[in-house]
C-alpha cells in the first residue's frame, strides 16, 4: 500500500500537519506553498531504492517490502540520512530523534489520508490509486472534449443521482 | 481497554457540523475520525483536528471569579449568581428592562440558546443578540424578503451534484475546507468553479475562471451577469413567471449595468464577466457559495439580495445541485438565530414587529406581554453603555471586544457600564473586563443540539467532565432564572429541545433521539416522522403567495475610499489556523506553533513605494486606530490594497464602524489605511 499526492487538489489548509502531529508528536509531512499559486505536501517518498536507507550505518533505516522501515532504538542520530533524502521528508525533530512517515502501520489507513479534506492524498495499491486518477480524469477529459468539439456541456445532472 | 469508549461529537469550530468521535480511555481523550458521517466522512481540517487542546487548557477557567481592587477573587456559585440575580433586579427598579443587555452565543447549544433569550425577554429586555450580527446579519433579512426562509438551501454534500459552482466572497479552502471536497468532487465531474474575489485565495486556486474584482463591487458584478443572461435569452422564464415576482423591475434595473460599464466599475474585463454569466446561467445545475466577502459591507444586505436574484432569475434553486450556500462560522450560529438570539426575531424567525405572532410565543411560553419592537444590536450595546441607557450586560461566550470593528471605541464604552457579566472558557479580554466571570463547560463537557449551516441539527452527547467547578451554560441560566423567580423549570437539555418543538415549527419533529442518529436531522422536519428536509424550495417558497420576490438593487461604492492621507485599502479575513477572534485557536499549541503572529499581506508594487520588505514589522493605520504586523509581500493581494486576519486583536482596532443601514452589520471588509515601516515615519 503506498500514499500517493494528487497535487492539483492541495488546497494549503495544514489538516494533515496537524493530524500528522496529534498521532505521533511531531508532524512528519508539511505543506509548502509555492509562489503563492499553488501548494505541495512533501512528506517521505519510501523511495526504492532508499537514500537515506543507503547511507545508514546503524541499521535504523531500511528498505521494507513496500516501505522505508525506521527502527528508533537502533538510530545513532548521526544525521547522514536527512542529507541524503532529497525531499526534506526525514528529519532530527526536537524530542523523539528522527522523524519520517510511517504510513501508520498501527491504523488501516494513515492519519493524513483520512483528515484531508479535499482527497488529495490517496492511499492504495498501484492499481487502486491508478483507478480513483483516472475516474477523476474522465469526468474533466469528457468536459473538455465535449466543449473543445463545439459541442454543448455534457449534462451530468439529467439521470444522475442527485441529493436524497 | 476496558473502560475504552467512543463519544459521538461535533465540531466546536465553523459552522459545517463535521462529525468526530472523542475516544476516553486512561491515556486521555483522544479523536478518531467518523468516517460515516454525511458531511464530512470522517476528515476534518486543521482546526478539528486540534480541537481537544483546548479542552485541557491551562488557562480554561475554573471558579466563578469577582474583580476586585486587587484582581481576581475566588467566589463560590451562590455567591456569584447571587450577585447577578442582584445586579439584575436592582437595574430593572432603577432603570426598566431596557437597561439590561444579553448577548448570546452561537457557541453554546439551541438549549442554552433558547433559555437565554427566553429569560431576557422573560424579564422584559428586548435587548438580545450574539455574533451573528457581524457574520451572516445581511443573509437574514435578504433571503427571508426573498425566499421566505434565510438559510442555505442545500446540504453541503449536494455541491458535489452541481455543474457550476459560483464562489463569492468565499475562501471556503482555508474557512471551511470540507467545502472543497464536494466542489472537488463536482469538478471530478467536470463541473466549473468560479470564484469571484479580490485576493488570489487557495479557494481561487481551484477556479476554472476567477474574476478579481475590486473589493466591495459585487453587486456590480451580479448585476452585470443578470445583464448578460437578460440579453443572451439565459433566464429561466417558466420559473420566473410561475415561481417568482419583481423580474420586470429587475431586467429594468439591470438593463445599465452592461459588461462594458461593469467593467470598468470591478476591474475584470467584459469577456470574464459575459463568460461567468454564461456558465451559472447555461449549467443545468449552478451553486452560489457566499460567506463574509459579501455580508461585512455597508451594504452587505444587497449582496445577498443580487445572490439570490442571480438564483431566482436563472432558476438555480430548489433542486439538487442548484442552490444558495452562505456558509456560516461558528458552530451553532444557525441554531442561535433560530432560537431567536437576535434583536430583530423571536424563536422561529418569528419578527419582533409582529405582536401576533409574539402572542403565540406568549401562550406557548406562559408569560404576561412580551417585549414588542426592535432591541438593541451586539454593535449597539456599547454605544448605548456610553450614553447610559445600557447598564448591565451579559455576554456568554463570545469575546466583543476583539470582534466588534474599531474595537478601541467599544472598549471605551463598554467601561460605562454598571455591571457587567462574561461566561466563558477563557479569560478573554472581553472577561477582562468584567465585574464577574462565570466559567462555562466547552462543548464535549455537556449535551445538547448544535445546529449546522445546512440546518442539520445533531445531539452532541457529554464526553468529558468539566475542569474545576466548571458548569454548563444552561445549568448556569437555569439557576439564575430560577434566583430571579422565574418558573424555568426543566429537568435538562432534553426538555428544553421539547419545548423549543412547541415554539419553533421547524424544530417540531426533532428530538434527542432524532438528532442523535448519525448526521442528526435537516429541518424542517415538522413532524416526529418527518425525514428531515435537505433541499429547501422544491415546490414552493414560504414568502407571501408561495413566490419567490425579486429585489432588484444597486451598486453602491464601499463608505471609505482611498485618499491622500489614507492611500491604501485594507480588507480583513480568516486564515487557515486561526478561528475568529482567535479565544481558542490562539491557545492552541500546534496551531500557533505554524500561525503565531499577525500579518499583513501587500503586493510587491506597494511594498516597493512604502519601503517595506517582506518580514517587515509595519504599522498599519486607519482613521480609528493603528496596529502593528508582519509584512508578507505577495501577488495573492493586488496593488492598493493590503488583507490583515482578525484573529489577533489588534486588526479589529483598525475596521471601519460604518454599517449596513438594515442588518446593522459593520463594513469590516473595507477601511481607508496607510502603511509604514517604522513608527513615526508614517
Amino acid at each position: 500500500m503506498d500514499l500517493y499526492v494528487d497535487i492539483d487538489r492541495c488546497i494549503y489548509c495544514h489538516a494533515c500537519e496537524i493530524a500528522c502531529e496529534r498521532v505521533h508528536g511531531e508532524s512528519r509531512i508539511s505543506v509548502e506553498a509555492v509562489r503563492d499559486r499553488a501548494c505541495v505536501p512533501v512528506l517521505c517518498h519510501h523511495c526504492d531504492p532508499a537514500p537515506c536507507a543507503a547511507v545508514c550505518s546503524a541499521g535504523a533505516l531500511t528498505q521494507g517490502e513496500s516501505s522505508v522501515i525506521f527502527e528508533a532504538e537502533e538510530c545513532t542520530r548521526c544525521g547522514l540520512c536527512t542529507i541524503a533524502c532529497p525531499f526534506g521528508a526525514v528529519y532530527l525533530g526536537d524530542a523523539d530523534g528522527l522523524q519520517k512517515c510511517d504510513l501508520c502501520p498501527e491504523m488501516e489507513v494513515p492519519a493524513c489520508v483520512l483528515t484531508c479534506p479535499a482527497e488529495a492524498l490517496v492511499w492504495g495499491d498501484g492499481v487502486e490509486r491508478a483507478g480513483v486518477l483516472r475516474r477523476r480524469a474522465a469526468g474533466r477529459v469528457a468536459q473538455y472534449y465535449a466543449e473543445s468539439s463545439g459541442r454543448d456541456r455534457i449534462s451530468m445532472s439529467q439521470g444522475g443521482a442527485g441529493y436524497e | 481497554m476496558a473502560d475504552e469508549r467512543l463519544v459521538p461529537t461535533v465540531c466546536p469550530y465553523c459552522a459545517l457540523g463535521c462529525g468526530l468521535y472523542i475516544k476516553i480511555n486512561e491515556g486521555g481523550p483522544m479523536i478518531e475520525y467518523m468516517l460515516d458521517h454525511p458531511t464530512n466522512e470522517g476528515s476534518l481540517c486543521a482546526k478539528g483536528n486540534a480541537s481537544l487542546e483546548i479542552i485541557n487548557h491551562p488557562d480554561r477557567l475554573r471558579h466563578p471569579l469577582k474583580k476586585t481592587e486587587t484582581g481576581w477573587l475566588r467566589i463560590s456559585w451562590d455567591e456569584a449568581l447571587a450577585t447577578v440575580a442582584g445586579k439584575i433586579a436592582e437595574t430593572l427598579r432603577d432603570h426598566g428592562p431596557d437597561a439590561l443587555g444579553f448577548l448570546g452565543s452561537a457557541k453554546s447549544t439551541n438549549e442554552e440558546n433558547y433559555l437565554f433569550q427566553k429569560m431576557a425577554r422573560t424579564l422584559g429586555s428586548k435587548n438580545v443578540d450574539c455574533c451573528a450580527r457581524r457574520c451572516h446579519s445581511p443573509t437574514i433579512p435578504a433571503l427571508k424578503r426573498a425566499f421566505g426562509a434565510s438559510c442555505m438551501t442545500n446540504p453541503i454534500a449536494d455541491l458535489a451534484n452541481s455543474d457550476c459552482i459560483f464562489v463569492i466572497g468565499s475562501n471556503f479552502a482555508e474557512n471551511h475546507p470540507i467545502v472543497a471536497r464536494w466542489a472537488l468532487r463536482a469538478k471530478d465531474r467536470g463541473a466549473k468553479i468560479v470564484v469571484a474575489d479580490p485576493r488570489i485565495t487557495p479557494t481561487a486556486w481551484l477556479a476554472d475562471l476567477h474574476l478579481r474584482i475590486k473589493l466591495g463591487t459585487d453587486v456590480a458584478l451580479l448585476n452585470g451577469m443578470m445583464n448578460v443572461i437578460i440579453d443572451e435569452g439565459l433566464w429561466d422564464r417558466k420559473f420566473v413567471a410561475d415561481r417568482t415576482v419583481g423580474f420586470e423591475a429587475l431586467a429594468d434595473k439591470v438593463a445599465g449595468y452592461t459588461p462594458d460599464k461593469v467593467s470598468g466599475i470591478i476591474g475584470a474585463t467584459p469577456e470574464a464577466i459575459v463568460r461567468a454569466a454564461r456558465i451559472y446561467a447555461g449549467s443545468d445545475s449552478s451553486a452560489i457559495v457566499y460567506s463574509m466577502g459579501i455580508t461585512q459591507h455597508s451594504h452587505g444586505t444587497n449582496n445577498v439580495a443580487a445572490c439570490a436574484d442571480l438564483a431566482l432569475l436563472t432558476g438555480q434553486l430548489g433542486r439538487s445541485g442548484a442552490g444558495l450556500y452562505p456558509l456560516r462560522g461558528q458552530n451553532n450560529v444557525q441554531g442561535a438565530c433560530d432560537m431567536g438570539v437576535l434583536a430583530d426575531f423571536y424563536p422561529g424567525s418569528v419578527s419582533v414587529h409582529d405582536p401576533i405572532a409574539v402572542q403565540l410565543i406568549e401562550e406557548a411560553w406562559g408569560t404576561g406581554p412580551l417585549p414588542i419592537g426592535m432591541g438593541m444590536t451586539a454593535e449597539m450595546m456599547p454605544v448605548a453603555a456610553a450614553s447610559g441607557n445600557l447598564r448591565f450586560l451579559y455576554i456568554i461566550g463570545e469575546d466583543l471586544v476583539n470582534s466588534d470593528s474599531s474595537s478601541s471605541r467599544g472598549r471605551r464604552e463598554l467601561e460605562s457600564l454598571d455591571f457587567m457579566v462574561v461566561q466563558d472558557i477563557f479569560m478573554t479580554d472581553t472577561a477582562e473586563m468584567a465585574d464577574l466571570v462565570l466559567p462555562a463547560a466547552a462543548w464535549a463537557e455537556k449535551e445538547g443540539t448544535f445546529t449546522s449551516s445546512e440546518r442539520r441539527v445533531q445531539w452532541s452527547p457529554k464526553a468529558l467532565d468539566p475542569p474545576g467547578e466548571v458548569r454548563s451554560d444552561l445549568s448556569t441560566i437555569l439557576d439564575l432564572a430560577r434566583l430571579l423567580g422565574l418558573d424555568f423549570d426543566y429537568a435538562g437539555p432534553e426538555e428544553v429541545l421539547a419545548e423549543i418543538g412547541r415554539v419553533v415549527p421547524s424544530y417540531a419533529g426533532i428530538s434527542m433521539g432524532r438528532a442523535g442518529e448519525r448526521g442528526g436531522v435537516i429541518w424542517p422536519c415538522p413532524f416526529p416522522e418527518h425525514p428531515g428536509t435537505p433541499i429547501l424550495h422544491q415546490e414552493g417558497f414560504s414568502a407571501p403567495g408561495g413566490r419567490a420576490r425579486i429585489v432588484p438593487v444597486d451598486y453602491l461604492p464601499p463608505a471609505e475610499e482611498a485618499t491622500l492621507d489614507y492611500p491604501l485599502l485594507l480588507t480583513t479575513g480568516r486564515e487557515a489556523l486561526h478561528h475568529n477572534a482567535g479565544s481558542m485557536t490562539r491557545r492552541s499549541f500546534s496551531l500557533m506553533k505554524r500561525a503565531p503572529e499577525l500579518f499583513v499581506e501587500v503586493n510587491p508594487r506597494d511594498a516597493d513605494r512604502w519601503g517595506i520588505v517582506d518580514g517587515d514589522l509595519v504599522e498599519v493605520k486607519t482613521r480609528r486606530g493603528e496596529a502593528w504586523a508582519r509584512a508578507r509581500v505577495t501577488t495573492r493581494q493586488e496593488v492598493g490594497v493590503i488583507f490583515m486576519p482578525f484573529h489577533f486583536p489588534e486588526t479589529n482596532m483598525l475596521t471601519s464602524d460604518v454599517i449596513d443601514p438594515e442588518a446593522r452589520i459593520p463594513e469590516f471588509k473595507v477601511a481607508a489605511c496607510r502603511i509604514g515601516r517604522m513608527k513615526g515615519l508614517i
